[in-house]
């Protein structure tokens, strides 16, 4: 065995400090970087291939959330979202309503009762070469 | 040198050992994306165990930041609670118009009746108008009843009531003693002062002094017990200007609870507060009133009428009318287009009553839920005098023995 003399020893040890300390830094400074703070919302979405919606069909997608229509005349999707603040709307007899704050839509998305005062939002729709539908809420 | 070196290296690790063992103990953020804001926020890393604060607010939609203010990021404690608004309460009056306000929220107009903290910043439980301008007259630092002054300068620029604004009331200002003492002594009561000590008087202080009612709750159904942290608690003493609390145990409402002088029907002790007392009553109408008497007008004839004259009454017929609203905060009552209903003297409408088909009427406590029935003083053998009409006219014959 050879005997490690103090300059060595020394060497070795602010070496192997250095190392670590930069291994340390680094992967600090790697979880730093990765680390995703403002996760965007999601503005697209997949529902599947056209099929799933037969005609006269009218899906809740509870994920966007959204009312996807589909009639003669094609698919329209209506956020479910209210133009007052927010809230998720809920289906009743005549269109929809906000369980916060009791605005009310047409099945059209036209405000029937306030404090909303602009029309749901129609979404954008496409169908891709592979047939699935896709709606995005930007 | 080389020792100096291998040392400071040696600091250096530890430091950064520390640092990531430190950093590896903070929990892994919980993320919410509430709707409203579209920024994550990592409060509910901590706060899941918190209650929905009201079904009007959504954590999903509201998240916590746009009322609470603070750190959205942080999982420090410290750190994110640093820039809390108004601390753990964002209604507190000092903060409530950026926690509370805007147009879509509680600082609407006038005319949509969403202008809930104008209201509340001018209504006498935020002014304290009434008390401050009647110990003034009484020590003779003004000259009439009128409130001059309040808690806070406030304007009304749309005044009603013909008072304009209220100057600070600051009682080192003045050179009776007494005033002074008044100021040191009762400004425990107006809704935004800290409470006093004990669990009788436990409230929070702004919007939250009467909307919440346990912990991270908000609610319009606000039962007696609420409205009692501040009322009924005892009595202020002006040979001492000291406020003397209540010693009795208050186990029945009726027999221990009020003050002993005064009379009540069997209303008083059984409806809550809010049963009767209008909205404009008690958080303000907009408007700078010198003391309680000038917003407070709900009689017992409001729901009775008179010997000649039936209460008021209004059939609804347009589904914007605010009793839908408010019967929609409180699901007390299940109110359709073409009920009627009561209202009071100024067009308030009491949602929670209903006229029923035989003429009599209809109250659901908008706290207990309970149904009560009652009838008009027309056509009974009261014997009122057309000129004695007030509350207190009543008490005469219908206060309860205690």
């Amino acid at each position: 065995m050879t005997d490690l003399s103090r300059r060595d020893f020394l060497k070795l040890t602010r070496d192997g400090f250095l190392y670590l300390s930069g291994a340390l830094a680094f992967g600090g400074l790697l979880r730093f970087l990765s680390h995703e703070t403002n996760s965007a919302r999601k503005t697209e979405f997949d529902l599947g291939f056209v099929d799933k919606y037969p005609l006269g069909s009218r899906a809740s997608i509870s994920e966007i959330p959204a009312l996807l229509i589909h009639t003669d005349s094609g698919f329209t999707a209506l956020s479910l979202t209210c133009t007052h603040l927010g809230c998720t709307l809920k289906p009743n007899e005549t269109g929809f309503a906000c369980p916060c704050h009791n605005s009310s839509f047409d099945a059209e998305g036209k405000v029937t009762h306030g404090p909303a005062v602009k029309p749901l939002k129609a979404l954008r729709i496409e169908i891709t070469d592979e047939g699935n539908l896709k709606v995005f809420t930007a | 040198m080389r020792k100096l070196i291998a040392i400071s290296s040696g600091i250096l690790l530890l430091a950064l050992s520390l640092a990531w063992w430190m950093n590896s103990r903070q929990p892994q953020p919980v993320e919410l994306m509430p709707i409203l804001t579209g920024q994550p926020e990592y409060c509910v890393t901590c706060h899941s165990d918190l209650p929905e604060i009201s079904a009007s607010h959504p954590v999903e939609t509201f998240g916590c930041v746009s009322c609470h203010g603070g750190e959205r990021l942080a999982l420090d404690a410290d750190l994110a609670h640093s820039t809390m608004r108004g601390g753990a309460n964002p209604s507190d009056l000092s903060v409530a118009e950026i926690s509370c306000g805007g147009s879509s929220c509680h600082t609407g107009s006038e005319a949509d009746d969403r202008d809930h903290i104008q209201r509340v910043m001018t209504s006498v439980q935020s002014t304290y108008a009434g008390a401050i301008a009647n110990i003034r007259y009484t020590f003779g630092a003004q000259t009439d009843l009128t409130a001059h002054q309040g808690i806070n300068a406030i304007t009304d620029e749309r005044t009603q009531t013909g008072i304009t604004a209220l100057e600070i009331f600051n009682p080192t200002l003045e050179s009776n003693p007494m005033i002074q003492k008044f100021g040191e002594e009762c400004f425990t009561c107006h809704i935004n002062a800290v409470p006093r000590e004990g669990e009788s008087y436990t409230r929070q202080t702004g919007c939250a002094a009467c909307h919440s009612t346990e912990q991270h709750q908000l609610t319009t159904a606000i039962s007696y017990t609420q409205c009692n942290t501040c009322h009924n608690r005892g009595n202020y003493d002006l040979r001492t200007m000291t406020f003397v609390e209540r010693t009795d145990h208050l186990t029945n409402r009726l027999e221990e609870y009020y003050q002993p002088i005064a009379q009540f029907t069997q209303c008083e002790y059984t409806l809550d507060c809010v049963d009767c007392h209008t909205r404009s009553e008690v958080m303000g109408d907009g408007d700078l009133h010198s003391n309680q008497k000038d917003i407070q007008y709900v009689q017992c004839k409001t729901c009775h009428g008179t010997l000649t004259e039936l209460p008021l009454t209004k059939t609804l017929t347009d589904p914007n009318d605010i009793a839908f609203r408010m019967a929609f905060l409180k699901p007390v009552v299940d109110l359709k287009l073409g009920d009627t209903i009561l209202v009071t003297e100024q067009g308030e409408p009491l949602w929670n009553t209903r006229v029923l088909p035989d003429g009599t009427y209809e109250m659901i406590g908008k706290a207990t839920k309970q149904k009560f029935n009652f009838r008009p003083v027309m056509g009974t053998a009261c014997e009122q005098k057309p000129n004695e009409q007030e509350s207190h006219f009543c008490h005469e014959c219908h206060a309860v023995e205690r």
